[in-house]
């Protein structure tokens, strides 16, 4: 908290922002009761009219530091230049500060909000009670109550004192959202003057007096573990203060993070690899394909499938495939950690702040409470930073060598112990009657279980989620539809990566449908319309299918669907649609215009999206959303991908594991409609169409049918 | 184990026993507490890295130190006074960041490029940053903030 704060308040000092900011005298704020206002735990005004917001949840590039201070400055008719954000540390007034499922704001929407109209409401109150007037006559706007009457005005830090004293509302009025200033604008990031300026603090960049670096050396195989130690060169290193061995290997630790590489690559270690020493991509892919044979689990069954694949005129099957991949944020992993007098302090850039407290608290034998979590800002998580091996981990060394240290990974660290998207396979069959008609659709989703979330097994059906998402909650109107999940152990490590299981399952479904409507003479657009109508469930809900209608018509509309290419010398070009409805919320649709060279090298030239993901927050972070998940998304449907060789993760770099670069971005145009529900998301949401989009212009380009990621040129040359 | 003597953001610095192949990017952030400048890969492939060496983008990272002595070297915190040179600001107008982990080096990739001679087309600006890796793909906004950075240079 104190490291995010101080940031924020250097970004200030920077300049060159949108806010100006406070920089306080005493280094402090005032603490006093009667010197501020903090009706809840979201907010604090102070007598100087300025303003501290809480955010709970962790900023790893998806703004959500912005979003949802601008949700509480809102509401509160604060005026924008006069806030600060604070991030949270866990405790019991914070429920939920994981930050995964693109679930931050739409969670936190209702609650801040009202958190906020109590504020507002108690501070017109105070000014009521001043003036001694009908509160319904005051009004607050920017920081101030008005008496429009009288044309008085009071600063909200003027109504501290009073304010503190009167009771917090339980169903305070909320705002109209035609009244909103702040929401569906774009705000500028609030941490982007601490960014440009080199001023803010990712974990890395922690600092802690007395603090040891450390590399850990972690046998490359999982499951396997050190046999031989010989640290004797380690220990030569100049800098180097000691070789400790930690439950997940050896630890060097140094006074620096060069010599506690350097320590580490002077150690000798023979590992025992265990039972994976051998295991290669082709050993897991053989264990997929057996077990897809075998569905564990059905996850929606609706109409007689079996019957109706038997009574089809045209029955079609396909089955899609794609890799595992690594997160590969740019801040590779690390943490720091110090423990003093049976307190624990981490600093992590974690998405799952929580998680970690628990989790060092358990292997510390002490209370949460005692286990005080920092969470800075983090440079990439993408799903990796959910789970809180690489903070424990610091927390174990901090104990064993008495003095703060942090752990730093190196890059081929990072790669080498992720917790990868898991290769999956869909298994589509469709039935089709004499008149191209879907009759009967059947999705089967065979992948690894997630270990980034608990041990697998195959007996336990609600933890972990056994829904193959983008294929149990597939939104067209088919009257015979089944879906099912088949779960595999994995023996290596795996976890959530952006947007989870739907890029696998959306790829297969969409291009699925493409290869059907093809089949059947009819437009891809078309024949999706067709499929929208009625409604279809997802959990305890009914979505309306005419909603994902109208985002891929304002889709096809804007990208130009049914008008011809400009022709590109050598190349031959397409365009291609995609959808998908996220959690039943979130709907959202990509029209790519590609290109295909003569070596079957694909250039995406434009993605032209629309979305309905309900009242729009950050009209700016929604865009940036949008262009990251695209580019993740021609990451994965192009770029590189996660092999296992030898036990091990055979790629160390950006080099061998290649992720879009500036050169191969397309141009992008965000389309938003107005749907006027609350907002339902956005981090992950533009990833699953981007390639069945792609994938689907490949065809129309070149008549050639992509079932697998990522793309090789090898396949359409 | 020796002592090098570098001028870092205008300031003469001494680092003390420092192991001669120890990169430029670890002396200052570890040494010098000059976080600015990230460690993303540490092979020179990222780009995170990249700080100024006699006026010339360099990834701190492949630079031992004893080829940084008596080098001018500049960091992000050093490459304006307040955060106002006009990469840093087209970055904040066009709202660039997501992470914002690979941002300074590629500010300070932009910042050489810009300063030693104007970049005739998109093409080389592209060029130029593609070898740099953002994750989270902010690459749109990276070109509009350097063609903003640009035409601001121009109406100078």
């Amino acid at each position: 908290m104190i490291a995010t704060r101080r940031q924020f308040l250097k970004a200030g000092a920077a300049g060159g922002a949108a806010l100006a900011l406070r920089i306080p005298l005493l280094g402090e704020e005032p603490r006093t009761r009667a010197m501020r206002f903090a009706p809840n735990q979201w907010l604090r005004v102070a007598r100087d009219g300025w303003i501290t917001l809480v955010i709970a949840r962790s900023e790893m590039g998806q703004g959500v530091r912005t979003s949802l201070a601008a949700i509480l400055a809102d509401e509160l008719e604060a005026d924008w230049k006069t806030v600060s954000v604070e991030q949270a540390s866990p405790g019991p007034e914070y429920e939920d500060m994981n930050t995964g499922g693109s679930d931050s704001v739409a969670a936190s929407w209702a609650l801040l909000r009202k958190a906020a109209a109590a504020a507002r409401e108690m501070l017109l109150e105070a000014a009521a009670r001043t003036w001694k007037v009908d509160r319904e006559a005051c009004q607050a706007a920017s920081g101030w109550v008005l008496h429009a009457p009288t044309g008085r005005k009071l600063s909200y830090g003027r109504l501290v004192p009073l304010a503190a004293t009167l009771p917090v509302p339980a169903q305070p009025a909320l705002k109209d959202s035609k009244d909103f200033r702040l929401i569906g604008t774009r705000v500028p990031r609030i941490d982007g003057p601490a960014i440009v300026s080199g001023r803010a603090v990712y974990g890395l960049d922690i600092r802690v007096p007395g603090m040891l670096f450390a590399a850990v050396a972690r046998c490359p195989v999982p499951g396997g573990k050190a046999a031989r130690v010989d640290a004797s060169k380690a220990k030569a290193v100049s800098g180097v203060r000691g070789v400790v061995p930690i439950s997940g290997g050896i630890a060097v630790v140094a006074g620096d993070s060069w010599a506690a590489f350097s320590g580490r690559d002077a150690l000798r270690v023979a590992w025992d690899e265990g039972p994976n020493a051998t295991l290669t991509t082709e050993e897991l892919w053989r264990r997929l394909d057996e077990a897809a044979a075998h569905p564990t689990h059905v996850s929606r069954n609706e109409g007689d499938v079996d019957a109706a694949l038997a009574a089809a005129a045209t029955r079609l099957t396909a089955t899609y495939r794609d890799a595992f991949q690594a997160h590969a944020p740019l801040e590779p992993m690390n943490a720091t950690a110090r423990i003093v007098a049976g307190r624990c302090e981490v600093w992590a850039p974690t998405q799952n702040p929580q998680r970690v407290q628990k989790e060092a608290a358990a292997l510390l034998g002490i209370a949460p409470d005692k286990v005080t979590v920092h969470v800075t800002l983090i440079g990439g998580g993408f799903g990796r930073r959910l789970s809180a091996d690489y903070a424990t981990e610091a927390v174990e060394l901090a104990r064993a060598v008495k003095r703060p240290v942090q752990i730093v990974w190196s890059r081929k660290d990072d790669f080498e112990h992720d917790r990868l998207h898991p290769a999956g396979r869909v298994d589509l069959e469709a039935g089709l009657d004499g008149s191209g008609r879907i009759t009967a659709w059947s999705h089967r989703f065979t992948t690894f279980h997630l270990s980034m979330f608990g041990a697998f097994n195959p007996d336990e059906v609600e933890q972990p989620d056994v829904n193959p998402w983008g294929g149990y909650d597939n939104p067209y109107a088919i009257p015979n539809l089944r879906a099912e999940w088949t779960d595999v152990e994995s023996p290596i490590h795996t976890g959530a990566w952006r947007a989870v299981f739907y890029p696998p399952n959306v790829f297969a479904r969409e291009c699925f449908l493409d290869e059907i409507a093809h089949r059947a003479g009819r437009d891809p657009l078309d024949f999706r319309r067709k499929l929208l109508s009625g409604d279809f469930p997802f959990a305890m809900r009914k979505v309306d299918r005419s909603e994902l209608r109208t985002v891929l018509d304002l889709a096809a509309a804007k990208g130009g669907w049914g008008t011809p290419l400009a022709p590109r010398a050598g190349r031959r070009s397409g365009r291609g649609i995609a959808c998908n409805v996220y959690h039943g919320r979130t709907l959202l649709a990509h029209v790519a215009e590609v290109s295909v060279g003569g070596a079957g090298d694909v250039r995406v030239h434009r993605i032209v999206t629309a979305t309905d993901c309900g009242q729009v927050v950050n009209l700016s972070g929604l865009e940036g959303q949008v262009e990251s998940g695209v580019a993740w998304g021609l990451s994965y449907a192009l770029k590189g991908e996660t092999t296992i060789r030898d036990g091990r993760v055979a790629e160390s770099t950006y080099r061998d594991f290649p992720v879009l670069g500036i050169d191969e971005m397309p141009e992008i145009e965000v389309h938003v409609v107005a749907s006027g529900k609350p907002p339902s998301g956005f981090g992950e949401q533009p990833v699953p169409p981007v390639a069945p989009a792609v994938a689907n212009a490949i065809f129309a380009a070149t008549g050639k049918r992509v079932r697998k990621l990522p793309i090789r040129p090898a396949d359409l040359a | 184990m020796a002592k090098f003597v570098i001028t870092v953001n205008g300031r003469l610095r001494t680092i003390e026993s420092a192991d001669p192949d120890m990169p430029l990017l670890w002396v200052l952030r570890d040494r010098f507490r000059l976080t600015g400048t990230k460690f993303g890969c540490g092979v020179g492939v990222c780009g995170a890295c990249t700080v100024h060496m006699d006026g010339e983008a360099v990834r701190s990272c492949q630079v031992p130190v004893y080829a940084a002595a008596r080098h001018r070297v500049t960091t992000i915190e050093g490459l304006s006074p307040e955060g106002r040179h006009p990469c840093q600001r087209a970055w904040l107008e066009e709202d660039v960041a997501q992470c914002g982990y690979c941002q300074p080096g590629m500010i300070m990739a932009a910042a050489a490029l810009l300063a030693r001679r104007r970049p005739t087309d998109e093409k080389e600006i592209e060029a130029s940053l593609s070898e740099h890796v953002c994750r989270c793909g902010t690459y749109t906004r990276i070109r509009r903030a350097l063609r903003r950075a640009m035409a601001g240079r121009e109406g100078r």
